[in-house]
């Protein structure tokens, strides 16, 4: 095991490498440049292929076709850039490509600001592509060391599943230094949890059965095997059809694939004084977690009687976490509340579920405690200015 | 035909789906041709196509491996595969107008830069005709579709000087070649040499669409008379004149004479990896 201090970015770079990616394209913007730059430095030393797409767009069609020839493939953006492979992530999932995709969140709308973190595209990963149809996986880690696990675990769901799986980070752990370990060989992977699934090919005649089956081989080309795909509704072949029911098929696998297999990404829940019932559960993913952990552990100290709920996969989403009837707060890295939207789905008619969010800047401690005391006392969470917001 | 198809094409897609008298067919039997006289199998070969009329008809047709990228993306679907597949595998992308010279010609210039192998043969049947006919990047000026109903007056990049094919050549593209669909032999010869060109080869193939760019123009569905109408404005690029809309034959042939950019990037890759090992 070596050990370094460095960036989210260095831990996905040495996961991926881990996972056995030898492909990735992106193309610069800020805060996933320096991932791609870190990949552009070590993948040839791995006789990997690093490649500078002419835009986002082409970046993911690269990686698609490398997936296609049969390389693990991963691509990195930002919001600007996520929202441009909404094209090439239809085909993905469309086609069932195994593809990692990192999205390292900064404050938006459109270019926003690049250098604050930032959650507003919770949602946008649940829908990345047009015309619906379909499950995705989304992790949502909350520092580099976990980055790194979580890197080799999308590659290992990318390849079970044959679907892109994305990597929700944001600006604060892709480029924040954190102490890393990076283990040195099979024995350190397995002791730390890491899990590797080869990439296999299909040799047909069935590449896209309408079943809700698992670990079927991806399509490879240039294999001989006759593979088709394509941005239509396919036969079981992989013909182009305009039938109905045929699409019925189509849908239901891509969409039950991952529903009906969701105990494997299911391990991912972080709970913090969650054991005795609290009052009050305070629910949140990425950095903000961190800060949460640390005022519910404060809250706590000081008696009031509080939870925390990490969610360190977002999609599908889990809600069965919520079916208590209790106080739910939702902390969030932007300011029209999103994950709160998908909590209050969840939670029972007469569970409470609030928001706080600010964007570009964590929640400070003193603040959420406030929050806390408030909703635990019953009291409605005022505006303070620009600072909070009532949801 | 059927020598061809009984060879190359799947039992299962043919006949095509194209409209009675679309000049689709023969462009996609000069490629067939062109690969059968170079004696290339069917495992010799990844088809890709992308949309519109040429996408729907050419996919799936042949026996290999293949696929349809989304709008205009195929290239950069094609160079990642391209990066993937062994240097003797050919990738032949039959395309249409729209996705080349439309909404993929950034992709196209980028496969063009880095001298991809990959040989593209436009089928441009002058316009949006699968979405019912509206004008494209190549509609001759003057001609009527659905969207120039006062006649085709924008700009576009069949005209003197701001020929596609002088973009792509400056892009790096190293074999360029202009046909129409009349022309036989003489372009499936140029789609012979394309696939031998080890880099980017593109052929640009116009055809007669009778159902929509013919009804819109002439008024009449009549395949004869589209095809006697672009037959009319075509003429090999020795004997153009004036008024040839379409002068054909080899544009640039640079072939196998810059390197190719997945043999070239994987040299590099592995001089490094070698380096790294020391
Ligand atoms: S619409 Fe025109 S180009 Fe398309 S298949 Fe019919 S005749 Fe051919």
């Amino acid at each position: 095991m070596k050990r370094y201090l460095e960036t989210g970015n260095f831990a996905i770079t040495e996961g991926a490498i881990l996972a056995g990616c030898r492909f990735f394209a992106g193309y610069p913007i800020t805060p996933a440049t320096e991932l791609a730059e870190a990949m552009s430095l070590r993948l040839p030393q791995e006789g990997g292929i690093f490649i500078q797409g002419e835009d986002e767009c082409a970046a993911m069609h690269l990686c698609i076709g490398a997936a296609l020839g049969g390389y693990k493939a991963m691509t990195a953006t930002s919001g600007p850039g996520y929202i441009l492979y909404a094209d090439p992530y239809g085909w993905a999932i469309g086609c069932e490509i195994p593809l990692v995709v990192v999205n390292s969140g900064r404050v938006g709308p459109v270019s926003g600001i690049t250098g604050a973190p930032g959650q507003g595209e919770f949602y946008l990963t649940r829908y990345p592509t047009q015309g619906g149809n379909f499950e995705t996986i989304v992790l949502a880690p909350n520092s580099a060391q976990e980055t790194m696990y979580m890197t080799v675990k999308a590659f290992y769901l990318a390849e079970r599943f044959r679907t892109p799986v994305t990597i929700l980070a944001d600006q604060l752990i892709t480029d924040g230094f954190e102490d890393i370990s990076v283990p040195e060989n099979e024995g350190e992977m397995k002791e730390m949890g890491f899990e590797v699934y080869p990439r296999r090919v299909n040799n047909g005649p069935v590449f896209y059965p309408p079943t809700d089956e698992i670990d079927i081989p991806p399509v490879v080309l240039g294999k001989n095997t006759g593979a088709l795909c394509s941005d239509w509704t396919p036969t079981e072949e992989g013909y182009d059809i305009e039938e109905v029911e045929a699409h019925h098929k189509h849908a239901y696998r891509l969409i039950y694939k991952v529903r009906n297999h969701r105990d494997l990404v299911e391990d991912l829940y972080e709970k913090t004084h969650m054991d005795d019932d609290p009052d009050l559960v305070v629910v949140s993913f990425g950095t903000p977690s961190r800060v949460v952990n640390t005022a519910v552990k404060k809250a706590r100290a000081e008696g009031l009687n509080v939870g925390a709920l990490r969610l360190r996969h977002i999609w599908p989403f889990p809600d069965e976490l919520f079916s208590t009837p209790r106080k739910y707060l939702c902390v969030e890295l932007n300011w029209d509340g999103q994950l709160v939207r998908e909590v209050q789905r969840a939670a029972p008619k007469d569970a409470e579920v609030h928001f706080t969010g600010i964007c570009g800047d964590l929640p400070s401690i003193a603040d959420l405690l406030e929050t806390f005391t408030k909703i635990l006392q019953g009291k409605a969470l005022e505006r303070q200015g620009w600072k909070m917001e009532a949801w | 035909m059927d020598y061809l198809a009984n060879k190359y094409l799947r039992f299962r897609k043919t006949p095509s789906t194209a409209c009675t008298g679309c000049g689709l067919g023969i462009n996609h039997k000069a490629v067939l041709q062109a690969v059968y006289e170079l004696g290339l199998e069917v495992e010799d070969v990844v088809w890709g196509t992308s949309i519109g009329c040429a996408g729907r008809q050419t996919f799936g047709m042949w026996k290999g491996d293949g696929f349809a990228g989304t709008h205009g993306r195929v290239y950069a679907i094609a160079r990642g595969l391209r990066l993937a597949l062994p240097p003797e595998k050919k990738i032949i992308l039959t395309v249409g107008d729209g996705d080349a010279f439309g909404i993929g010609l950034l992709h196209l210039i980028h496969a063009a830069r880095s001298n991809a192998d990959l040989t593209v043969v436009v089928n441009d049947n002058l316009g949006y005709m699968s979405t019912g006919g509206q004008y494209g990047w190549t509609t001759p000026l003057g001609t009527r579709t659905d969207s120039s109903p006062y006649g085709m007056y924008e700009q576009n990049l069949v005209r003197e000087g701001m020929d596609v094919l002088g973009v792509l050549q400056h892009a790096g593209a190293t074999f360029l070649a202009r046909h129409v669909s009349m022309d036989g032999s003489r372009a499936t010869g140029s789609i012979k040499k394309a696939i031998q060109n080890k880099g980017l080869s593109l052929v640009h193939m116009i055809y007669p669409c009778p159902t929509n760019f013919g009804s819109r123009e002439l008024g009449t569905r009549d395949a004869l008379s589209i095809y006697n109408w672009i037959r009319e404005r075509s003429a090999p690029l020795e004997k153009a004149g004036e008024d040839t809309l379409w002068a054909t034959g080899v544009y640039h042939d640079a072939s196998n004479s810059r390197p190719e950019f997945s043999e070239d990037i994987l040299k590099n890759v592995e001089k490094i990896r070698r380096a790294a090992a020391v």
